[in-house]
């Protein structure tokens, strides 16, 4: 792609989206091999304003940290399975955001998912809900109980004790005990 | 002195006082040295530089420090599970540039190198301090808010320090370190009462974050010279990284500082994880953007408003030191910086000691 057509299809994608100036600015300081591989992300996904900017932010930092250009993380097979998909444009927006979080926080989304499949094995009753963390930010683990009536409520309560050990292991592993 | 400095400027009211003195006569020929009627509008940003903060580094103001020198640590909360330490402020911001200070926030509206002609007072404080609580022992640091040695040579503080220190019975100076400038310290005798601490980082995250500072193998080699000189030591392992090979890097680390430093040697390790604030974060960001440790250990936001590795993550990483300690070091005390109870008795398996128990036993080993 032309250096001056892609700068000129930058401008009017950001005109057109009223992106921040400081955002397109970020943007056309890019290498013009990583500029281009955005603008084709953005126009192929019909990004909204605010899910460019997140992915910008996460492609940046992915990049750094892997030693890589923001073109070589695009042209990852889990991406371009996203960008060349036959989904709807929003939804593939949407899920292009969620593989970048993924690629940025990996071991962290590996242990939300292992405690989720623990949450999931304990198979316990409606009413009883388990909450982690937001972002495993702390090692609180939270209990939900919904009950309508003194005997729903005693019923929960009992399938929370005969669930102890697998709750207590839940919470251990909030606490490291586990590989992460 | 290995750091580099543009200017020297002298508030005028300290003009006659034998820091300045001292300053003036030892600053290389090339550094200019100007009389200033206040400091605090020397040390403040100056505008049109592209990077304030790292311009103010380069310029040393020699003034009076008109608060007390005296004050708990700022990283001390109720939330967290603290030491007791008390920071005694004899200078503010640091001439080494870590990709990861909280300086950086801290004192983005007060930059400039300040050192403060007025420290003698100090001594007034600590007297009060000493008096204040017979039987207790306190232990006090100049390096929070700036490195303890880094401009040593210059001023030799530290000279007057130990000095003091050398015949106080319940107070431990703690002098905190990135450098190997130890000069002055293997000059005196600090009776026992002198702790200088080294943080230390793998080589990985020295090379990537800790800009100007001594290479690690060069801080713990100071740290056997002062021990050889009567001084006891410690090490702060802090921030910790949590990057993906980080657990083989810290254990070699450990590794190599046992090689040197006879563990039954050591008053304490501390360690703490990487800790941000957003706007800390930010700063980092837009003044090292080609730092990976900044985003290496997949920090979130936690409760405390600040960016910490998720938490098992971080929980994980602190077993594996205290293990890899414990193995060569069985009584080490070892503390956390800046995490709750509950990550305490996750990672020692008990309830934190009170921060006044907790330093009695850092100041007594």
């Amino acid at each position: 792609m032309n250096v001056g057509t892609v700068e000129s299809r930058i401008r009017a994608w950001a005109e057109k989206r009223r992106l921040p100036e400081a955002h397109l600015v970020r943007w056309l300081a890019l290498a013009q091999e990583d500029r281009a591989a955005l603008l084709e992300t953005a126009e192929r996904l019909r990004l909204r304003t605010g899910q460019f900017v997140t992915a910008l932010e996460l492609l940046e930092e992915i990049a750094l940290r892997d030693g890589e250009s923001i073109a070589g993380v695009l042209a990852r097979s889990e991406i371009r399975r996203i960008l060349e998909g036959t989904g709807s444009a929003p939804g593939r927006a949407h899920s292009l955001v969620e593989q970048l979080r993924v690629a940025r926080f990996p071991r962290l989304k590996r242990t939300i998912e292992r405690l989720r499949t623990e949450i999931v094995g304990l198979a316990l009753p409606p009413g009883i809900r388990v909450v982690l963390p937001v972002d495993l930010g702390s090692d609180e683990l939270r209990i939900e109980i919904r009950a309508n009536g003194g005997a729903e409520l005693e019923r929960l309560i009992c399938a929370i004790d005969r669930h102890a050990a697998g709750l207590r292991r839940i919470a251990e592993m909030l606490g490291g005990a586990d590989e992460v | 002195m290995k750091f580099e400095l543009d200017v020297v400027l002298i508030e005028e009211r300290c003009r006659s006082s034998a820091l300045a003195a001292r300053l003036a006569s030892a600053v290389a020929p090339e550094v200019e040295v100007r009389y200033v009627p206040d400091g605090r509008e020397s040390a403040r940003p100056l505008a049109g530089e592209r990077d304030p903060f790292a311009a103010a580094k380069r310029r040393l103001v020699v003034m009076e420090r008109r608060a007390p020198f005296l004050m708990g640590c700022p990283a001390g909360s109720a939330e967290f599970a603290c030491c007791g330490y008390l920071v005694l402020v004899t200078a503010s911001n640091c001439p080494m540039d870590c990709s990861y200070c909280f300086l950086q926030e801290y004192v983005a509206d007060n930059p400039g190198l300040q050192v403060y002609a007025n420290y003698a007072a100090a001594f007034d404080e600590l007297e009060r301090l000493g008096r204040s609580a017979p039987g207790r022992s306190f232990r006090v640091g100049t390096g929070e808010l700036a490195d303890s040695l880094a401009f040593d040579t210059l001023t030799a503080i530290s000279r007057d320090l130990v000095e003091y220190f050398a015949q106080r019975e319940n107070l431990l100076l703690e002098l905190k370190t990135k450098t190997d400038e130890v000069g002055n310290l293997l000059t005196m005798d600090p009776c026992g009462r002198t702790l200088v601490s080294w943080t230390l980082s793998p080589t990985r995250v020295y090379e990537s974050s800790e800009h100007r500072t001594a290479p690690p193998a060069a801080r713990i080699e100071a740290a056997r010279g002062v021990l050889e000189a009567g001084y006891k030591v410690g090490f702060h392992l802090d921030p910790l990284i949590a990057y993906p090979e980080a657990e083989h890097d810290y254990g070699e680390l450990i590794e190599n500082l046992f090689d040197v430093i006879p563990p039954q040697r050591i008053s304490f390790v501390s360690m703490g994880g990487l800790r941000m604030t957003p706007a800390l974060r930010a700063v980092a960001r837009r003044r090292f953007p080609g730092d990976p440790m900044l985003l290496a250990g997949e920090e979130v936001l936690g409760r405390d408003g600040r960016m910490r590795s998720f938490t098992p993550l971080r929980m994980r990483l602190f077993a594996s030191i205290r293990a890899r300690i414990e193995r060569r070091a069985p009584k080490m005390p070892l503390y956390l910086c800046m995490e709750s109870a509950s990550a305490y008795e996750r990672v020692f398996g008990a309830t934190p000691a009170t921060p006044a128990a907790l330093g009695e036993r850092l100041v007594g080993r």
